[in-house]
């Protein structure tokens, strides 16, 4: 159990809190991320908001060949939520690489590749070909996308393929690896700590737990590949409770995610336990959600008197 | 391309019949980049914590040099029903331009073919374009379009209006009332659609016949509305999936997949 002490401000003096992190590794200039899927490639976005004020951006999924993804309709809303069958479109690695990471080495920002895979052979031929790429920070390793059946689900949901997935990878670069589960487990502890011991350097939670919308006008499915992943604030209780499930029973460092739309959302994952939190739908519906987020968090510790953000975790002893 | 994610002021919100209003608001940065064709995605709560949480796509009906920029929907939902309910004077969030929009760049003669809602996009487009051209507008009942007949007939060098239940116009279908005047019109027609799926995908149907060509204004469920969430994709004929609000709305009929 991670074991935490208060530092707190001298009174009447204007400090500034210390916003950096170290997340396995991955040192992060404040503790806010954008989640993967929902920034784009981050030029889709980079003319709305400034992504160098952020922590780093999670670029969308990535697999070694392009994928086509899951068929319209891809999306639905539900109440405080959002369903969805995207299907893991992505551009493929090489494309990433050539087209998209020039662009952002020239943001200054931590730039994490997710990446997802069928086979633990994929997986380390994917970290194999980023290890050596320059303008890349850490990987985020995708063992839970809900809607590809023969590899996702299988391997985020069997604590010893996430453990064989977890060793491949890691073997495989030099980068922080930071493994993302996914909800959709009965123990979410116990796959948190099969892929801890197969050496993740940071864990990230939650992926989107598993839905369905039906259309009753149409009488039909609402989403064409019939389930997908539920986000948003719908499942923040639910993230909630992982996170601190998980970081009262390991010790490598928490990502939090899941339904963080403010500050204060932001705050309760920090205090049940993580060390930084990635914003997801919530940049969908307001792109410059994450930089309001930095400074509401900042203005918090001001206001309380923490120095780090490693004060705010919630002792538990 | 510019894109803006402004706090805008609403100027005015008129209900036009039943269930059809415009919008008007207060944005000069988005109506100096605006191009026909463009939308614009307006959050109806302000609030990343309400239900319904994310923003509403609509095209752009009207910009102009007034800073002004205005939207003309239909009460279809809840989103749309909080919409109607602002006041002068309320500020709502607004991003855009967004999207492609419409060719303007074409010598031969054009026919604008609009839908029900549809009418929006191409309201503006027939402001802003320089020559003839046609405009066939259609509707279920004459209440979707009466609001919209002034502008078009001031535009429009001819303008043929039908209606389902022929409260307006000519009773019919505007794909019928498209045929006749291909049928009439001289060679290197484009044709601007937007509409009902099923009606655009006729009106495709339409321009083979012909052997023209047709921009159809694509609709699709909406997450992000900037190319970061990959929710609104469409079959292209040439395999995989285009996605509306970056590669569209508006696109050459001939890259989609109609058949689904
Ligand atoms: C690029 C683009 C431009 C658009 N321009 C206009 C416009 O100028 N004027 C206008 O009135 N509408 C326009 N629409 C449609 C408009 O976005 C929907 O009517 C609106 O999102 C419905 O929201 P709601 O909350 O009221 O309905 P919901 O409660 O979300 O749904 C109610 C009903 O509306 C249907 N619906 C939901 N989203 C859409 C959609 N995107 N297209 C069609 N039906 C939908 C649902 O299937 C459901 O039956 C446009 C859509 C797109 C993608
Ligand atoms: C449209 C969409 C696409 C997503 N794509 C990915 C992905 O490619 N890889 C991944 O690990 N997670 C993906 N996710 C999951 C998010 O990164 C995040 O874990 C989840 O949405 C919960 O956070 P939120 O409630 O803040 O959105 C996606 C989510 C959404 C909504
Ligand atoms: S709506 Fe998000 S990519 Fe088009």
């Amino acid at each position: 159990m991670k074991k935490t002490t208060r530092v707190k401000m001298p009174q009447d003096q204007d400090i500034s809190p210390d916003m950096s992190v170290d997340v396995g590794g991955l040192k992060l200039k404040n503790p806010v991320l954008l989640a993967s899927g929902t920034c784009g490639y981050g030029v889709e976005i980079g003319d709305l908001i400034d992504l160098s004020a952020l922590g780093g951006i999670v670029v969308k999924g990535l697999s070694l060949k392009p994928r086509q993804g899951n068929p319209p309709p891809r999306i639905a809303e539900t109440p405080c939520g959002l369903l969805n069958s995207i299907g893991l479109e992505n551009i493929g690695i090489e494309a990433f690489i050539r087209d998209k990471l020039p662009w952002l080495r020239k943001i200054n920002t931590r730039v994490i590749v997710n990446i997802l895979g069928n086979s633990q052979e994929e997986y380390a031929s994917l970290a194999r070909r980023i290890d050596g790429t320059d303008g890349i920070d850490a990987i985020e390793v995708n063992i839970s996308c809900p809607n590809v059946l023969a590899g996702g689900l299988a391997i985020g949901a069997d604590p010893n393929a996430a453990a064989g997935v977890t060793r491949a990878v890691k073997a495989a670069t030099g980068l922080p690896v930071i493994v993302k589960l996914s909800p959709n487990v009965t123990d979410i502890v116990e796959i948190a700590r099969a892929v801890t011991a197969a050496g993740a350097d940071a864990i990230s939670l939650i992926n989107t737990p598993l839905g369905m919308a039906i259309d009753i006008d149409k009488r039909r499915p609402a989403l064409g590949n019939v389930v997908g992943g539920l986000s948003g604030p719908a499942i923040k209780p639910i993230a909630l409770r992982m996170v601190w499930q998980v970081a009262g029973a390991i010790d490598v460092p928490i990502i939090g995610i899941g339904g963080i739309s403010s500050a204060s959302d932001a705050l309760e994952f920090l205090m049940a336990g993580a060390s930084a939190i990635e914003v997801g739908t919530a940049t969908l519906v307001k792109p410059s959600v994450a930089i309001d987020i930095i400074a509401g968090v900042r203005d918090y510790m001001k206001k309380n008197n923490f120095l780090r953000i490693d004060d705010l975790p919630i002792p538990r002893d | 391309m510019a894109r803006y994610d402004l706090s805008a002021e609403i100027k005015k919100n008129e209900k036009l019949s039943d269930d059809v209003f415009l919008m008007t608001i207060l944005a000069p940065e988005i109506a100096r980049a605006a191009r026909p064709g463009q939308f614009c995605m307006l959050s109806v709560n302000g609030n990343l914590r309400s239900d319904p949480l994310l923003r509403r796509p609509l095209s752009i009906f009207d910009s102009g040099d007034s800073g002004d920029i205005s939207f003309l929907y239909k009460v279809t939902g809840r989103g749309t029903d909080i919409l109607s309910q602002k006041k002068e004077g309320d500020s709502l969030d607004i991003i855009g331009p967004l999207g492609r929009g419409f060719r303007l760049d074409h010598s031969g003669p054009r026919i604008l073919a609009g839908g029900g809602m549809g009418v929006a996009p191409l309201h503006f487009l027939a402001k802003r374009l320089e020559g003839a051209f046609s405009v066939i507008l259609g509707a279920k009942t004459k209440g979707e379009i009466l609001p919209v007949v002034k502008t078009f007939e001031a535009s429009a060098e001819r303008l043929l209006i039908t209606t389902e239940d022929g409260s307006l116009g000519e009773k019919g279908l505007v794909t019928a009332m498209l045929e006749k005047e291909l049928c009439l019109s001289k060679k290197n027609v484009l044709i601007h659609t937007c509409g009902p799926w099923p009606m655009m995908r006729a009106v495709h149907d339409l321009t083979v016949k012909f052997g023209t060509r047709c921009e159809a204004s694509l609709e699709a469920g909406m997450a992000c509305g900037i190319g970061a969430c990959l929710g609104c994709a469409v079959k292209k004929t040439s395999g995989g999936y285009l996605h509306v609000c970056k590669d569209g709305p508006v696109t050459d009929s001939t890259e989609i997949d109609w058949e689904i």
